[in-house]
């Protein structure tokens, strides 16, 4: 079934984020980030370089030493592997050309700590283990021009902050996904529909129908009509509390299309107040075969199915295919 | 691309196998026609299984194609009609009124079958 | 595959229409129901080209708006324009499958539905379905 996100590759998760260019060049523009601060980056390329294993080593042990994150890199494959992403991570922040290829890196890296579950705080944290530690190297190299390692330390932040904004939009996608997919699989459940008999269904609607359901609700009964095979289905509406002329016609439409697949639909459960309402809208009742109860209706549906009911060797009551002529209706 | 016309017994069994443009349909609407008056079949079955779209103008052959179908004496069935297209023709506001839809071919046929014993039982009295 | 073109000038090409645009749904992460709405739609639309303009576009493409991602369909034509709009989208629900442009329809198949023409002017529809 749908989620309420497209099932993306790797390369398409900037744009289904919403993270087209325009979007992208404002965050920019919001940060004051522009190319001065670019320049000052690749001033400090050289740098990075040649601490990159230090810091990241430096990094993964400060990690580790922490026992809720440290859970999540047991894996020795896992952790050489971020380790190795850490380390073109680092490098890549100062190697310019901070546009859509940069991005997507940035989102692909961010998808997979979601995926591994590693919790929001832990990301920040290092993003604040790595300013700590270039600020360490700044000084050191700018010892004589401070002023110069605090221009170049605040581009660095900002394309840190920049880098944080991606993360959470990563983060925020993905488990509004999870969620998606997990109403879905509650909604599925909430709408059963039971095979009560060979090929024939009950669809018990149970509460508000708003379009979005009854859309479920039908493409679940047609699909349920295509599986099983049914030749007659009954929607029981007792539980439905209110019909207005919205639901009046998601159940036209769904008897509608349950006959193009071939069955026969019975609507059960109309209260008096719920016809008298669907009457007044306009709607004919004789279009939506309405029967009295579930139990009626099964019979009914029995009866066109050419099921009786036998009195079997106890006395007691059985049903038992009549055999001969299924013939509907 | 012509659409497979099989003959069993009395009946004449339509597969379409693939997406068919509007002179497909066409064509498929005057090859029934033909046959049911040249084998005098009196059941048509119309395999739509395969058709992801029935929008308007295949609804409207389809009519066509039943109407014409009986005017020489044989009765249509359509079959296999996906559950995703019937919700879409609903949708579109088309019903396929006075045309049989059963589920599947097995269904058309056993309704075919219904169909020829009902006249039997008539012409024996 | 981001977005699609199809020139229509014959029926062949309402089949490929309705066939590229599926499969961007499909790819786009649309269930079965809404792929076949969105490829019923496209036939539609591109139908009402042919019938009356001869020649037109169909384009299919992915959009995003505030957090939502769906499908557009454009369908563009030089051809006489619909001189009343209104009566033309009045929902005849029952006889949609008659001669008529089967535009009420369509814009129930999709949710969002625009359309703009003029006698002249030609028409353009646009018909956005939302990933739900």
């Amino acid at each position: 079934m749908a989620a309420t996100r497209p099932r993306v590759h790797a390369d398409g998760l900037a744009e289904a984020i919403g993270l087209g260019p325009a979007e992208l060049a404002m965050r920019k523009r919001f940060l004051e980030f522009d190319d001065s601060d670019v320049h000052r980056l690749a001033e400090i390329y050289d740098l990075t370089q040649e601490h990159v294993d230090q810091v990241i080593e430096g990094f993964y042990d400060h990690l580790l030493s922490f026992p809720e994150t440290a859970a999540f890199f047991r894996d020795p494959r896992l952790l050489e592997h971020v380790k190795g992403r850490q380390k073109e991570y680092f490098i890549r922040l100062t190697q310019g050309d901070y546009e859509q290829e940069y991005v997507a890196d940035r989102l692909r890296l961010g998808s997979i700590h979601e995926k591994i579950g590693l919790p929001v705080r832990s990301f920040l944290g290092m993003y604040a283990f790595y300013l700590r530690q270039i600020a360490g190297l700044l000084l050191k190299e700018h010892s004589e021009d401070p002023d110069q390692a605090f221009e170049t330390f605040h581009s660095l932040a900002k394309l840190l902050f920049f880098d944080i904004g991606l993360g959470v939009d990563i983060y925020i996608y993905q488990r509004e996904r999870t969620i998606a997919l997990q109403q879905e699989a509650i909604r599925e459940l909430s709408t059963p529909v039971l095979t009560v008999r060979d090929r024939l269904l009950v669809l018990p609607i149970i509460g508000i129908l708003d379009t979005s359901r009854a859309q479920q609700l039908t493409e679940g009964l047609l699909k349920s009509i295509r599986d099983s095979r049914a030749k007659v289905v009954i929607l029981d509406v007792t539980g439905v509390p209110a019909v207005d002329s919205a639901v009046a016609n998601h159940l036209l439409q769904t008897v509608e299309a349950s006959r193009l697949m071939g069955a026969q639909v019975i609507v059960t459960g109309l209260s008096s107040n719920v016809a008298q309402a669907l009457v007044t809208l306009g709607v004919d009742l004789t279009k939506l075969n309405a029967v009295g109860d579930l139990q009626g209706g099964i019979e009914f549906a029995e009866r066109i199915m050419g099921y009786r009911v036998v009195a079997n060797g106890d006395g007691l009551p059985e049903v038992v295919d009549a055999g001969s002529d299924p013939e509907a209706g | 691309m012509p659409v497979p016309i099989l003959k069993q017994g009395d009946c004449l069994i339509a597969s379409i196998q693939s997406a068919l443009t509007d002179a497909d349909m066409l064509d498929l609407r005057d090859e029934l026609s033909d046959r049911v008056g040249r084998f005098r079949s009196k059941g048509v079955i119309i395999d739509v299984t395969v058709l992801d779209v029935l929008d308007s103008f295949a609804s409207r052959t389809l009519r066509t194609i039943s109407e014409m179908v009986r005017l020489r004496g044989a009765e249509t069935v359509i079959v296999g009609i996906q559950p995703g297209v019937a919700f879409s023709m609903v949708q579109l506001g088309l019903s396929l009124d006075g045309v049989t839809t059963v589920l599947d071919l097995e269904e058309g046929l056993a309704h075919l079958e219904r169909s020829r014993r009902a006249r039997a039982a008539l012409a024996g009295g | 595959m981001d977005d699609v073109s199809v020139t229509i000038r014959s029926d062949a090409d309402v089949v490929a229409a309705r066939g590229m645009g599926r499969s961007l749904a499909e790819d786009y992460g649309f269930g079965m129901t809404d792929v076949t709405m969105i490829a019923t739609a496209i036939s539609e639309l591109a139908r009402n080209i042919l019938k009356y303009a001869h020649e037109g576009e169909i384009v299919v493409e992915t959009v995003q708006r505030n957090s939502r991602s769906g499908v557009s369909v454009v369908a563009r034509d030089d051809g006489p324009g619909i001189a009343d709009v209104g009566l033309a989208m009045q929902d005849g629900f029952s006889t949609a499958d008659s001669l008529g442009l089967g535009l009420p329809g369509t814009r129930r198949l999709m949710d969002e539905f625009e359309i703009v023409s003029s006698p002249g002017a030609g028409t353009i529809v646009t018909a956005i379905k939302w990933l739900r």
